[in-house]
């Protein structure tokens, strides 16, 4: 009522007209009702109108929807257990470090996106018939959901269900629409436990990468060490020697009293013949016993080192060298074995820190009150478009009629 | 006077203030550059030559790490150039204009949309030339001609909403063109021409995408390579404010030609 009165120049516009007329001979014609006149306004069809319908819409016709809200964090286990970068983090996102993790965005954005995909619909969809979830019967004509196909639920679903991360403290916020109360919860629930159920695959494969290639390493290594075990077995049991090293000692050993005791011979010899006659025959075994020593000295050298003597010759020089390498190679391979222990060690660690967590902070709630629809900021933001509309509108029109005039 | 009377009256007033827009097109070409035709040419070169300078500077200087420099920055400087150019002759538009106020079908907007339609031709025909000469030497294709089409469409909307406003406002205050002036240069940094959103940190992002310049461009950039960064835009936005500056700024032309007509 108040609109047709503040809107009703119909019959200052007739005055004019009337009056431009001369004497008016025409007869007025008679005012018309106040509702006609008032239909005739392009505001009121344009704006007013509109707004009215959107209202009686929102107040009258459009059912409850309910919210239901959750939050979680994503955090891995995290290795800073209460270093000043912990408390910090801790500080920084609202005593959320005492969970006693590092808050990992990478992981929460990943969740967020998986959530309003359609991989994440068609999950939900298997576990509650979504298609039935928003066409219950209280829903209204406007706000159900109107189709069937996978594509067009998820761009419903995104309208229905809205994911946010608060990039400071890490928190995403999980808030899903639906017309009953127990559904909303529902529906959070479930898409709560696929995100939960991602976070752990994610975890998983994280986990079995890392630890893999540790493990492998480890394995080969055990196999370097039992075949070097083996090969040293095999050479003790042919060369029917249990220390070639050993071996090498005792024989230097006698080598040392053979040339010792040649050593002394020949000084005996010497000093002998200083007061004697050389053929005298006491000199005699003296010689005697230096040219055995040289003969047992010459036959064990090649015996022991000169290859080119006969068959048999410097065997000790070749078992020394094969059992060297023998060695060698079983100590390479013990080292092997030992670090690549290490680093699996490292890895179970490592793995243990990329260990994600999705912890629920709020959990989804029953709701009492519907939220939704804003009847309220709905209406009035479609009476605020349309009347600018309106506005730029009507400049620009009577901005055209100017040139005409 | 009937609903037919009166679609018809405003049906021929367009037709007569599209001409007088396209007679303002000419008189405005031939009062900024002479009737010369490289006064025409100059038209194309200013943004061509001022969007190379701009490219070849960061080309020596930084190198964004997702694509060439020139790519981003000249063409981004010739989107900006349609905002400046708008924004700052605005101001003297209308002084300028004053003696064609005396024929009455020359209204205040016709001036100004005459001068935009000017304006945005000339920079997008730049830009038309910048892409495909890009394409010429790097062979990089714009991924979706359409966004840059709407962003550049959007820019010139929004540049005229607040031309509108500012001309008026020239009107009402002594010095506000030293001031418009002044604004173009300092809004430059933030009218996201030098910087993509994600680029920024996460508490400045929230504040650059208050800008809604900060949204033309990041539209813009996703049309010519939104496959390699991931563009925070919202059109919807841009649409409130371009609707809001068009209704204050029209509202406020007309105020001033009254004011205007009574000198």
């Amino acid at each position: 009522m108040t609109i047709s009165m503040k809107l009703s120049p119909l019959i200052t516009l007739s005055e004019p007209g009337a009056s431009r007329g001369g004497e008016a001979l025409e007869p007025i014609p008679p005012p018309k009702p106040w509702l006609v006149r008032l239909l005739r306004k392009p505001f009121f069809l344009l704006v007013i109108l509109p707004s009215l319908i959107a209202a009686f819409y929102f107040y009258g016709i459009a059912a409850p929807q309910y919210v239901s809200e959750a939050r979680f964090v994503v955090h891995s286990r995290g290795n800073d257990g209460g270093g000043p970068a912990a408390a910090l983090r801790a500080a920084a996102g609202g005593g959320l470090g005492g969970l006693g993790g590092v808050m990992s965005s990478g992981e929460a954005n990943s969740i967020r996106n998986f959530l309003s995909s359609l991989d994440a619909v068609v999950q939900a969809n298997e576990k509650l018939d979504l298609i039935e979830l928003w066409r219950r019967p209280e829903a209204d004509f406007l706000a159900r959901l109107w189709f069937t196909e996978p594509e067009r639920i998820a761009r419903f679903y995104n309208h229905m269900v809205n994911v946010t991360l608060d990039p400071m403290t890490g928190v995403t916020t999980l808030r899903v629409r639906s017309f009953r109360p127990e559904d909303s919860r529902e529906l959070a629930e479930t898409l709560l436990i696929s995100a939960e159920d991602l976070v752990n695959r994610l975890s998983q494969r994280a986990r079995g990468d890392t630890l893999r290639l540790a493990q492998n390493e480890v394995e080969i290594a055990e196999r370097r060490v039992q075949e070097s075990r083996a090969a040293l077995i095999r050479f003790r049991e042919q060369e029917q020697e249990l220390d070639s090293a050993g071996a090498v000692q005792a024989a230097l050993v006698l080598r040392g009293q053979l040339e010792a005791a040649l050593a002394q011979a020949r000084a005996e010899l010497t000093e002998r013949l200083q007061f004697m006659r050389p053929d005298n025959p006491a000199l005699q075994a003296t010689r005697n016993r230096i040219e055995a020593l040289e003969r047992q000295i010459a036959a064990d050298r090649a015996r022991h080192t000169d290859t080119n003597s006969s068959l048999g010759g410097a065997v000790l020089a070749r078992q020394l060298a094969s059992y060297e390498r023998l060695m060698l190679e079983r100590e390479f391979a013990d080292r092997q074995l030992a670090s690549a222990t290490a680093s699996l060690e490292m890895a179970r660690v490592e793995a243990q820190r990329q260990q994600l967590y999705l912890s629920r902070i709020v959990q989804p709630n029953l709701a009492v009150y519907p939220l939704y629809p804003r009847s309220f900021t709905n209406t009035a933001s479609i009476f605020l478009g349309l009347a600018i509309a309106y506005g730029i509108g009507w400049l620009l029109i009577v901005g055209m009629r100017e040139h005409a005039a | 006077m009937g609903f037919r009377d009166e679609a018809a009256l405003v049906l021929r007033g367009a037709r007569m203030q599209r001409r007088v827009i396209g007679a303002l097109i000419i008189r405005e070409l031939h009062s900024r550059f002479g009737r010369h035709y490289y006064g025409y040419i100059w038209l194309f070169f200013e943004p061509l030559l001022l969007g190379s300078a701009i490219g070849l500077v960061h080309l020596l200087k930084d190198h964004p790490a997702q694509f060439g420099p020139f790519e981003f920055f000249a063409i981004g400087y010739i989107m900006y150039f349609i905002f400046r150019g708008v924004v700052n002759r605005a101001t003297v538009a209308v002084p300028s204009n004053m003696n064609l106020l005396y024929h009455r079908t020359v209204t205040l907007p016709d001036i100004f949309f005459a001068r935009h339609i000017i304006e945005t031709i000339s920079c997008s025909g730049v830009m038309l030339v910048f892409l495909l000469a890009l394409f010429a030497v790097n062979g990089e294709m714009v991924e979706d001609p359409t966004k840059i089409i709407l962003a550049l469409i959007g820019m010139t909307l929004l540049s005229q909403g607040l031309a509108f406003i500012f001309a008026a406002a020239t009107e009402f205050m002594e010095g506000m063109e030293r001031g418009v002036h002044a604004f173009t240069y300092l809004v430059l940094p933030a009218s996201g021409m030098f910087f993509l959103v994600e680029w920024l940190p996460d508490w400045l992002q929230e504040l650059a995408l208050y800008v809604p310049t900060v949204h033309l461009f990041e539209l813009m950039r996703d049309g010519q390579f939104g496959s390699r960064f991931y563009a925070h835009y919202d059109l919807f936005y841009v649409a409130v404010w371009i609707l809001v500056t068009h209704l204050l700024g029209l509202a406020a032309l007309r105020i001033t030609r009254r004011r205007l007509g009574l000198e």
